[in-house]
């Protein structure tokens, strides 16, 4: 049964590299299929692992005799596995019909398929090493999706995107060698594994190793001042790779944080220093400057980038303030920015699909041309800002309220105002999105209005992300419950 | 006997080379044959005589009083000769294929296998006396590969080669003087020969010489500001520049420092001295530099040499680090890297062979082109970044663990400059790879439409090095094992 | 008294003698003879060597009628036995290998007179060799001067000339310096014989003296010879002299002549002032920073230099230089170190005399660089030759060069004052020397595709092929098997004092 584990893993693994080298499948219906199908046995595969095998721990072989590689279902990788299956199938579906008007198909769904496997590795990574070591191999095998067009911009995204992340990799590992010989192992384990004995004296060398880890993989998740890559790589990948980019892999980083923190090093030993404080200050420039940008921002696939950016500094700020409830705030942001900004991304992706626009002052009326797909954009837009009943409302609240109970000095309310700040910004960028689509003013021609709305291919994924978002925010106690029981052991 | 068979392995090569262009060979074929049955004996013979049980030492003659040319079966003797005796047979079979574009051709191979007998004089020497006669004759066997176009440029860089070569040897007798004076014997003696009484209140000196022999060494492992031959010699063909240039010659420098630190003056003795600091530092500027300059190079194989001087210096920063980890380290990173960059620089060669490009900017589209090539190539880029999972990995892993078990605050700041290291070898790999599979949108592919991959004589050795990047990365146990074995003198 | 103990006295009478004879003889006739008195004086020499290696200590022969500490003595001990061995080694190879330039280069008429000069040079050497007796001394280095500088001149034109008016120039001060050291010295102590000379200047220094005249003595003769055997920066006639004159002539010059006036100073160090007096005076140190400026400049020099002859010259005083290191460091190993480097540099630089003249005929006889491409190929055995006395010259183990290097080495780690400037331009004059002998080597191995100039085979020089196998087989024993002969030559200095 324990080995059920490996199925999600390296199924959709095997099945792109089979994508990338058979020649068969240059037979468009056939890759689709292929492809479909590999999407779906994946997540039935992964759900099946989390069911039968969870809680066990596999001990796979050793790389060195001091390296072992691990792989744990635990309740943290379970939420982050649950929300990549469902992005990734979503997005995976959206591809079929934007896919259409780019070439080399075959490779995009092979480094696709790739892609999803490395991240359900991570989620179910045991240990630190396995982590690392899929760590790395998310950064080569998901840079193809960058710059999958092959315009000059796009290679030069994908390498910034390469470089950026593994830089910010080899800051990881850099912890890695000293956690290594001041740690009891390097298992995740609930409350972190320094060794009392030997850190002792050497207690600001450690905190200073954290805070370099916590950096590292922050530049995956996008923190200031290692946030270039996300908008630059976001407008030249398609549209779906961005939602799975925006989506789901940035979380690899959130995830890295999370394991650092609180199955390493333990959130006892962090709070309260200096590392505790700089690493807060840096989520909240984040959170604020991420909105500016995006703010300012015309192309609308940038600005969604610039939120990613600032979105995902939430996260960090919940998991900074290392308070029960901000914890467990930052966990559920996880999962409702998750799909919230997926389907952004794919409703992004349709315009430019069927109408080749990207900035945003050229989309007035689009929601008279495709008025279903608007809608979607629209509720999950209010639940990026924040108002209920979306997803969004219920995870900034346990993040506000987290925050002012922890009772530090100062950050307890400074953070939910920049928070506040950032989220009446959301807001400004937007909505006008809705407004001028909704609402295109007086002289809009509607003699050349046509309906474009997309086929199923694309409103279905968006939809369900949509209706998902909701459903977290009308029914927030199960997630809430679950997370809570598992934070606090933490915490 | 098997006494005897340390002599036998160091003169067969070099007979046979001699023997190359006397022979009446009537068809290439005959020669090939010739050569490789030979090479391939002396390797058995060699692994031989290192899997059995260890002999006394064997003494060839003697200088005058105790200097006497010894040779002797250690742990790193075994390290290295066994290292040598695993490429060698591998690098002839691609020689052939490689040299049949080249001239004169039987000088290249007199030559080249005298060298696999110097280099193994190296290996096996038993004091420092024959190390120093062993490097002196390497330097000279290996010149007339350097030259061996005879183009202006390949004979001043040969020109150079040896200047240095020579240059350094001059700087290293002066540690082999000491060795006579202050040592109780000349023999490789695991944790050094120094005879504290002798030395009395001259520590000062002793340290001087022996950051001088470690610079005279460290000429051929091509450390700053010594290291300007080594892309110079680039000029040689591949073959030479691979085996020679990235493993034998280069890694007997290394080897030398490894003999001289560990072996002759002895780690208690320099251990936190002024002169340990002094040899760490200029290996990490190495690291460094080696890197940088590579970053900017674009001919193929100079970029190549560059990345071979930060990763020669990693052995050495290894070295430095004066424990039996540090060795250790220096020695795993010694056998994988040898076999990384053997396979990269084949690549090189293969490219260069089939199609007569040397720039990087001149690679775009390849990929497709010679599938196997390319992919062998971005294996072992990925290995010398040390992705996990490959050779490069496991070694980095031993450096940087040793150094922060050493607890030397110059050696975190070791580890900082191996992971730029990583990065910028991130850099200068990936850019080649990138390039060659994603050549572009509007890439047209009709002027190397007849490109191929080159015949199995190149092939095979690229896909053994490649399985064995894998094989280290993944279970590299019983290797690592070993040299800690070596390490803490086990053998 | 045994009949061997007559030899030295028989060799230095029967080179003298035969000069003498050759002046008469038929000009095959006098090349016979001077080959084969070459040959039986080192014959002689060797048979001494093994009788006094067999006794143990050395004697001392009187000439003539008069007891000490009048007359005129000849002194024997190992370390004049060995010299005077290898010396007529190296002039029989050197006048082997050097026969056919001689044919070709000097005109027939004056043959003879080489053959003379060259037994008048070899019974000179041999006198300054064994000789016990200071005015002995100084009369052979006259007679020495002489015969050299028509050796110089043999091959008459222009440049020879001048180089050889200027050796006289030079040589002559030298021998007026070293004449008045000797005058000053005689009335110092009243001696000529050297035993007795080291007797009185005990005493004297003993009394407290006569410091400064003691002082100057030593200084004149050590500067005269000094500048005989081209010490830095006294060798400004050497180039000239050796790269000019007729090959045998340059190697013999370069190997012996200086060799001789060297020998003669280290005797006069330990026989005469006694090695601890000139151990406290200043001179030495001057010996040992000359000796050191010239490693760097010599090779300096040689680097600059476009013409292989007057490379291999330059070279010369470079390894002059190592010479006067090694005396100038004041301690027995560094005594024993010189001592060997004049056996190892003899037998390497005559070779490489000898084998450059071979790759310059192949040249059409230019000696630039340019033309030189390639001429290993042309003339294999001198290529090869040329290889191993560059090797040598480089200190590649296995060659009688490394040998001397890890002598002086040794010997420089021993004195704490001089160890690192010693060890560091050892070092540097090591890589200078990797510079421009490796660059001659690269360059004749460098083949060229179309050479103007006719290979030469096995047949036409087999004389000249077998000296040079000689002198190879001469430097690989002296660089493999070293340690008898630096046992002889430590067994030898301690007889002298």
């Amino acid at each position: 049964m324990i080995y059920l584990m490996l199925l999600p893993i390296l199924f959709p693994i095997l099945m792109g590299i089979s994508l990338l080298v058979r020649k068969e499948m240059k037979n468009r219906p056939a890759l689709l299929i292929t492809t479909g199908v590999s999407l779906i046995i994946t997540a039935l595969l992964g759900l099946l692992a989390i069911i039968l095998a969870r809680g066990e721990m596999l001990l796979l072989f050793n790389l060195t005799a001091t390296l072992p590689i691990i792989f744990k279902i635990d309740n943290m990788g379970m939420v982050f596995a649950g929300m990549t299956m469902i992005v990734f199938v979503c997005a995976g579906f959206f591809s079929f019909e934007y896919m259409k008007h780019e070439q080399k198909e075959k490779r995009y769904y092979g480094y696709y398929l790739i892609v999803f496997g490395i991240l359900m590795a991570l989620c179910f990574a045991g240990n630190i090493i396995t982590f690392y070591l899929f760590f790395e191999i998310l950064t080569l095998s998901s840079m193809p999706l960058v710059l999958h067009n092959g315009s000059r911009e796009a290679v030069m995204a994908g390498l910034k995107y390469l470089f950026y992340s593994l830089c910010g990799a080899y800051m990881a590992l850099f912890g890695l060698y000293f956690l290594n010989k001041y740690g009891n192992t390097l298992s995740f384990s609930e409350g972190g594994v320094i060794n009392a004995e030997l850190a002792a004296g050497n207690i600001q060398l450690l905190l200073a190793v954290a805070f370099v880890m916590i950096l590292g993989f922050s530049v995956k998740a996008g923190m200031f001042p290692m946030h270039a890559w996300l908008p630059a790589a976001h407008p030249v990948a398609p549209a779906p790779a961005s939602a799975v980019l925006s989506a789901v892999i940035v979380k690899a980083g959130v995830l890295g944080i999370v394991r650092v923190v609180y199955y390493l090093f333990g959130a006892s030993f962090l709070r309260g220093t200096w590392v505790q404080t700089a690493w807060m200050i840096l989520t909240l420039i984040t959170v604020f400057m991420g909105s500016m940008l995006a703010y300012r921002e015309p192309v609308l696939k940038k600005r969604l980038a610039y939120s990613t950016v600032s979105q995902v500094s939430y996260i960090l700020f919940g998991l900074s303030v290392m308070d029960a409830g901000s914890v467990t705030g930052g966990v559920l942001h996880v999962i409702c920015h998750a799909f919230i900004k997926a389907a952004l991304f794919l409703c992004a992706g349709a315009i430019i699909y069927k109408t080749g626009k990207t900035r945003v002052d050229e989309l007035r009326g689009i929601g008279k041309e495709m008025p279903l797909l608007l809608w979607c954009y629209t509720i999950v837009s209010l639940g990026l800002i924040g108002i209920p009943p979306t997803g969004g409302f219920v995870s900034k609240w346990y993040l506000a309220v987290g925050a002012l109970e922890s009772g530090m000095p100062g950050f307890s309310w400074v953070g939910p105002v920049v928070l506040l700040i950032s989220a009446l910004l959301t807001a400004g960028y937007l909505l006008p999105v809705t407004i001028h689509g909704f609402f295109p003013g007086a002289d809009y021609d509607y003699q050349k209005l046509q309906k474009k709305e997309p086929n199923s291919f694309m409103t279905v994924p968006v939809l369900i992300l949509t209706v998902l978002s909701v459903l977290v925010g009308l029914f927030p106690n199960v997630l809430i419950n679950f997370i809570q029981q598992f934070v606090t052991k933490i915490v | 006997m098997k006494e005897i068979m340390m002599l036998v392995v160091i003169l067969l090569p070099i007979i046979t080379g001699i023997l190359v262009p006397l022979l009446p060979f009537k068809q290439r074929k005959h020669m090939e044959v010739f050569l490789e049955g030979l090479v391939v004996l002396n390797s058995l013979l060699v692994w031989w005589l290192l899997t059995g049980s260890q002999e006394e030492a064997f003494t060839l003659a003697r200088f005058t009083g105790n200097l006497t040319i010894t040779f002797k079966i250690d742990g790193m003797s075994m390290v290295f000769a066994g290292l040598v005796s695993a490429l060698w047979p591998f690098a002839t079979l691609y020689a052939f294929e490689y040299m049949t574009k080249e001239e004169h051709e039987k000088t290249f191979f007199a030559f080249y296998t005298m060298t696999y007998g110097v280099t193994l004089g190296i290996a096996l020497a038993g004091n420092m006396l024959t190390l120093y006669f062993f490097y002196e004759l390497l330097t000279l066997v290996t010149v007339p590969l350097v030259m061996h176009t005879l183009t202006r440029e390949a004979i001043l860089a040969s020109r150079k080669y040896l200047y240095y070569s020579l240059g350094g040897a001059a700087f290293a007798f002066i540690g082999l003087i000491f060795i006579i004076i202050y040592g109780n014997t000349t023999d490789f003696v695991l944790g050094g020969v120094l005879d504290l009484n002798k030395i009395g209140d001259r520590t000062n000196t002793l340290l001087l010489i022996y950051v001088m022999a470690f610079m005279g060494f460290g000429v051929k492992a091509a450390v700053c500001p010594f290291n300007s031959w080594l892309p110079d010699a680039g000029v040689a063909p591949t073959p030479v520049t691979a085996l020679l240039h990235a493993v034998a010659v280069v890694k007997s420098g290394a080897f030398a420092i490894l003999r001289l630190t560990y072996y002759s003056f002895g780690t208690d003795f320099l251990k936190g001295t002024w002169a340990q600091t002094v040899v760490m530092l200029i290996a990490m500027f190495t690291i460094v530099y080696g890197c940088s300059r590579a970053v900017k190079e674009t001919h193929i194989k100079r970029r190549l040499a560059y990345s071979t001087i930060s990763n020669l210096s990693y052995i050495v920063f290894g070295a430095t680090l004066m424990t039996p980890l540090g060795m250790m380290g220096a020695l795993s990173h010694m056998v994988f890297h040898a076999v990384m960059k053997i396979s990269s620089f084949f690549c090189a060669g293969a490219i260069m062979h089939q199609t007569d490009k040397h720039y990087v900017h001149e690679l775009d589209g390849l990929g497709y082109k010679m599938p196997w090539v390319f992919t062998v190539f971005t294996i072992s880029a990925f290995g010398l970044m040390g992705v996990p999972g490959l050779a490069g990995f496991v070694s980095k892993w031993n450096l940087a663990s040793a150094a922060v078990e050493s607890g030397n605050p110059v050696a975190y700041a070791g580890i900082v400059c191996l992971l730029i290291s990583a990065l910028l070898t991130a850099i200068y790999m990936l850019t080649i790879v990138v390039r060659a599979f994603f050549p572009g949108k509007d890439f047209d592919d009709s002027s190397i439409q007849d490109i191929k991959d080159p015949s199995w004589k190149m092939l095979v050795p690229l896909v053994i090095f490649t399985v064995f990047i894998i094989l280290f990365g993944l279970c590299s146990g019983p290797v690592v094992s070993f040299l800690k074995d070596v390490a803490n003198g086990g053998y | 008294m045994d009949f061997i103990q007559n030899f030295p006295f028989f060799s230095i009478i029967l080179s003298m003698f035969s000069g003498t004879v050759c002046s008469v003889l038929p000009r095959k006739a006098a090349r016979w003879v001077n080959t084969i008195v070459v040959s039986v004086a080192g014959i002689l020499s060797l048979i001494l060597l093994i009788y006094l290696i067999g006794t143990g200590e050395s004697y001392t022969y009187m000439m003539g009628h008069f007891p000490a500490p009048w007359g005129n003595e000849i002194r024997a001990g190992i370390l004049e036995a060995l010299m005077a061995l290898f010396f007529c080694i190296i002039m029989l190879l050197s006048m082997l290998g050097g026969r056919k330039k001689l044919d070709d280069e000097v005109v027939e008429s004056k043959h003879n007179l080489y053959y003379i000069l060259v037994n008048l040079l070899l019974s000179s050497l041999l006198a300054l060799v064994y000789t016990n007796d200071l005015f002995t001394a100084y009369v052979f280095v006259e007679i020495n001067t002489i015969a050299a500088c028509g050796l110089i001149m043999i091959r008459q034109n222009g440049r020879t000339i001048e180089a050889a008016v200027r050796y006289m120039i030079m040589s002559l001060l030298g021998s007026g310096m070293l004449l008045l050291g000797i005058c000053m010295l005689y009335d110092l102590t009243g001696h000529l014989l050297m035993s007795n000379i080291k007797e009185s200047v005990e005493l004297i220094m003993a009394e407290g003296t006569y410091h400064v005249p003691l002082l100057i003595t030593i200084a004149l003769m050590s500067v005269g010879l000094a500048i005989k055997s081209a010490l830095f920066p006294f060798h400004a006639w050497l180039p000239d002299a050796y790269g000019y004159s007729i090959v045998s002539s340059a190697a013999m010059l370069s190997s012996l002549v200086s060799k001789g006036y060297i020998f003669l100073l280290m005797k006069i160090i330990y026989r005469v002032i006694g090695f601890d007096v000139f151990d406290g005076s200043r001179i030495i140190d001057v010996l040992f920073v000359f000796g050191l400026m010239g490693m760097i400049f010599g090779s300096l020099n040689a680097i600059e230099e476009n013409d292989i002859r007057r490379m291999i010259a330059f070279s010369s005083v470079a390894q002059i230089g190592y010479i006067y290191m090694g005396i100038g460091m004041g301690t027995q190993a560094g005594m024993t170190a010189s001592v060997f480097h004049i056996l190892s540099h003899a037998a390497t630089k005559s070779l490489l005399f000898i084998a450059a003249i071979g790759l310059t005929d192949v040249s059409g006889g230019s000696r630039k660089f340019i033309d030189l491409t390639g001429a290993a190929y042309r003339n294999k055995w001198a290529g090869v030759a040329f290889m191993v006395g560059s090797l040598s010259m480089v200190g590649v183990p296995m060659f009688s060069g490394f040998i001397s290097k890890l002598l002086f080495a040794q010997a420089a780690v021993q004195n704490h004052g001089k160890m690192l400037p010693a060890l560091i331009v050892l070092a540097i004059s090591t890589i200078l020397n990797a510079i421009y002998f490796m660059k001659t080597v690269i360059r004749i191995y460098t083949p060229v595709e179309e050479s103007k100039y006719e290979s030469i085979t096995f047949k036409n020089m087999k004389l000249y092929a077998v000296t040079l196998v000689c002198f190879i087989i001469l430097n690989v024993v002296l660089g493999i098997s070293s340690q008898p002969i630096v046992d002889l030559i430590e067994q030898g200095l301690a007889m002298f004092a």
